[in-house]
């Protein structure tokens, strides 16, 4: 009796939220919107320096989003790293030692590493790009960590931070110098929209997969404590 | 000259981001020295610029909206802006003297202080939906961080519980904007509120809002939504605490806000604005009960940002279907006390670690003794503490002035009772620490004793605070500005 008391005002919540969800739908799929922003993208698809209008938005029309995004992604490495403790890594118990493994790594690891190169590439014309590739690059170096092959770079060093930062400077970078021609922030030169976009994207996809595998690879244990301020007293 | 003051405004924060991600803690220091420097120059500089000619749209890459993204810059946008740099100017030099540079996580405050910052400029000057959903997760995500920089358990589980509280926010607010761009096909707020103001009914939307205003309302930890927030305000370093109270909360209570003031009045309804009201009543008299009870100093002080987020939130039903004069009067109180609230918390959190490194203990009984030998911190507490408190000339006694005659205006007298009552709690919970102080236990002065330039720092925050009162003219005339073209949208 006491469980269905508690569970009903859950349901209730549940039950309004799924309802006026529904409701909110219904009336949304019935009425046609004022503004045709895919028509608009197609008209200005030519300018945007490529043929995907994924990427065309998402690093040009809104590139602004895409690198505060970027940005959110190095906040998360750094705030992975900072309560890591790396030694773990070079920990022997920790390494796997799998024939399987080991006899698969040397068939997977080039494919992904391909088709990684693969994604980046097509995803200025039909779906792929940044994210996607970074994804693959991550995973297949989440594979080699757990074949344990060393490696050496994602120690919390200079290098770490080098790459995790790289693809959010260049990106930076690019911004901060079309706003010094007189021009806005983010306004890329017509001509060369498609080879800063390029640039962008090899770099990106770079960082991305540095984010995510320093967050595999750094698990949150830290036996160096910091007390809280003033809590010996 | 406006676009490179832009430029140099968003792209400050985010290059200081990388410069001291690759910068020790020491270096990082005097790096992020000339950054505050250039950045609350920049921010000056704009404030001025829009004090001159009035306010403009910048277009981001230089595509118009709705295919672009465009920021709004205007009086509102501005003044926070620079309340930002204020604020995080002095939380970043007090933090610089504050945090232990031998301790090599550390050297990880600097990357997330200013992403935080970049965070807080992308709201204050957003007017695409989307955009101030990434503004909200680069404050977020940073601010979690900040909380459980050095991985201590109860940091880490303070951290987590902020990290979830504002994960479901964020989904929430994400929700609404997803059925906000299904019934318009835009992002851009001002091109909605013009959509709903000439043929569109907005069916539909009305929970979409009531969605955000949810999302929102958790980040901005109103009561009952408020658990997470003593605990990852409490445990942070105090220059932490200071961002986190003075500036979050308010980037999520902003973007409600402007929500609100903009697409409020087709889609809100009377029962939501008193809903929201009440809870913010509600959440004057818990936060103020619940800093009255707290051992933890620092307790005391996050319960008081609980209380104090609860004014905000007599912003809706001081708007809903009121007279322009009173909703005018009920926005000016919201900015004048966004600003002193900013520079209040921030001063107490940043003396109330003064006081804790002092005394070595952050209990408020462990307090006994301190104004005898450190009157300089425990002063600059109580200066913060009487802006709270809404004692005139203080910036918060101007907030709660308007407040009242926009109350009366409306004929919404029971705000009067919040407005009163809470007053009275801060007075009782600011002067229980000061009882505390006042306690003699001995002679000897057996405390730790601050350099003067972390002391400092807390005070002009105070002394900010309290004349802002009497400055309260010249800022509302300056949030009052528009656009220069006299357009709207």
């Amino acid at each position: 009796m006491k469980r269905i008391l508690t569970l009903l005002p859950a349901t209730a919540v549940c039950l309004a939220f799924v309802s006026g969800l529904a409701y909110s739908i219904w009336q949304i799929a019935i009425t046609t919107t004022s503004v045709d922003l895919p028509g608009l993208l197609g008209e200005n698809l030519d300018q945007s320096g490529v043929e995907n209008p994924v990427t065309a938005v998402l690093l040009n029309f809104r590139s602004y989003d895409t690198l505060l995004e970027i940005g959110v992604l190095v906040i998360a490495g750094i705030a992975g790293i900072s309560v890591a403790r790396t030694s773990s890594l070079e920990d022997p118990e920790l390494r796997t030692s799998d024939t399987l493994l080991y006899a698969l790594q040397r068939w997977l690891i080039p494919l992904m590493l391909l088709l990684a190169g693969y994604l980046l590439w097509a995803g200025s014309d039909r779906p792929g790009g940044a994210f996607q590739a970074g994804a693959v690059l991550a995973a297949s170096g989440v594979l080699m960590r757990l074949g344990g092959i060393p490696m050496d770079f994602l120690r919390p060093g200079i290098m770490l931070r080098l790459g995790l930062s790289l693809g959010f400077a260049v990106f930076l970078l690019v911004a901060v110098t079309s706003a010094l021609h007189g021009g806005e922030f983010l306004a890329y030169p017509p001509e060369l929209a498609k080879t800063l976009i390029v640039v962008i994207e090899t770099v990106l996809t770079l960082s991305i997969a540095m984010v995510l595998l320093a967050l595999f690879v750094s698990a949150p244990v830290n036996n160096a404590e910091e007390p809280e301020e003033g809590g010996s007293g | 000259m406006t676009l490179w003051l832009m430029a140099g405004l968003l792209f400050t924060p985010l290059a200081w981001a990388v410069l001291t991600l690759l910068a020790g803690f020491r270096r990082g220091r005097v790096v992020t020295w000339l950054g505050i420097a250039i950045q609350v120059l920049v921010s000056l500089a704009l404030w001025a610029v829009v004090v001159r000619d009035g306010g403009f749209q910048y277009p981001l890459g230089g595509w118009q909206a709705p295919l672009g993204i465009e920021l709004r810059v205007d009086g509102l946008a501005v003044t926070f802006v620079l309340l930002t740099a204020l604020v995080a100017a002095a939380s970043g030099l007090h933090a610089g003297f504050y945090l232990d540079p031998d301790k090599q996580w550390h050297r990880y405050f600097w990357p997330l202080f200013w992403f935080l910052w970049a965070g807080l400029n992308v709201v204050w000057l957003g007017n695409d939906l989307f955009n101030l959903y990434v503004g909200l997760e680069l404050i977020s995500l940073s601010a979690v961080g900040l909380v459980a920089l050095g991985g201590q358990s109860e940091a880490l589980r303070a951290a987590l519980r902020y990290l979830m509280a504002a994960l479901l926010g964020s989904l929430a607010y994400l929700l609404g904007v997803a059925l906000f761009y299904g019934e318009f096909g835009s992002l851009s707020l001002s091109g909605i509120a013009s959509a709903l103001g000439q043929d569109s009914s907005g069916d539909g939307t009305g929970f979409a809002l009531v969605l955000m205003l949810f999302g929102l309302a958790l980040k901005t930890a109103l009561f009952p939504m408020h658990r997470w927030l003593p605990p990852a305000h409490g445990i942070a370093r105090s220059p932490v605490s200071a961002l986190l109270s003075a500036l979050v909360v308010k980037g999520s209570f902003y973007i409600a806000a402007r929500l609100w003031l903009e697409l409020g009045a087709p889609l809100g309804s009377l029962a939501l604005a008193q809903l929201l009201g009440l809870l913010g009543g509600m959440a004057v008299f818990w936060g103020g009960w619940q800093a009255l009870r707290q051992r933890k100093l620092k307790q005391v002080v996050a319960y008081s940002s609980v209380a104090q987020i609860g004014y905000l939130f007599l912003l809706f039903p001081l708007t809903w279907n009121t007279t322009e004069a009173a909703a005018l009067q009920a926005q000016q109180a919201m900015t004048l006390q966004v600003i002193s609230h900013a520079l209040a918390k921030a001063a107490m959190f940043l003396s109330a670690g003064n006081l804790i490194m002092s005394v070595g203990s952050n209990r408020v009984n462990a307090l006994a003794g301190v104004s005898h030998f450190l009157p300089f911190s425990l002063f600059s507490f109580g200066l913060a503490g009487v802006s709270l408190m809404g004692l005139p000339p203080t910036g918060g006694f101007a907030a709660k002035w308007l407040f009242l005659q926009a109350s009366l205006a409306t004929g919404q007298w029971w705000w009067l009772v919040v407005l009163l009552g809470g007053g009275l709690l801060s007075a009782a919970y600011v002067f229980r620490v000061y009882r505390a102080s006042f306690v003699e236990d001995s002679n000897i002065d057996h405390f730790f004793h601050p350099a003067r330039r972390l002391e400092i720092i807390p005070m002009i925050l105070a002394l900010l605070s309290l004349g802002l009162g009497l400055m309260a003219e010249p800022v509302l005339s300056v949030m009052a500005l528009t656009f220069a073209n006299g357009e709207g949208t």
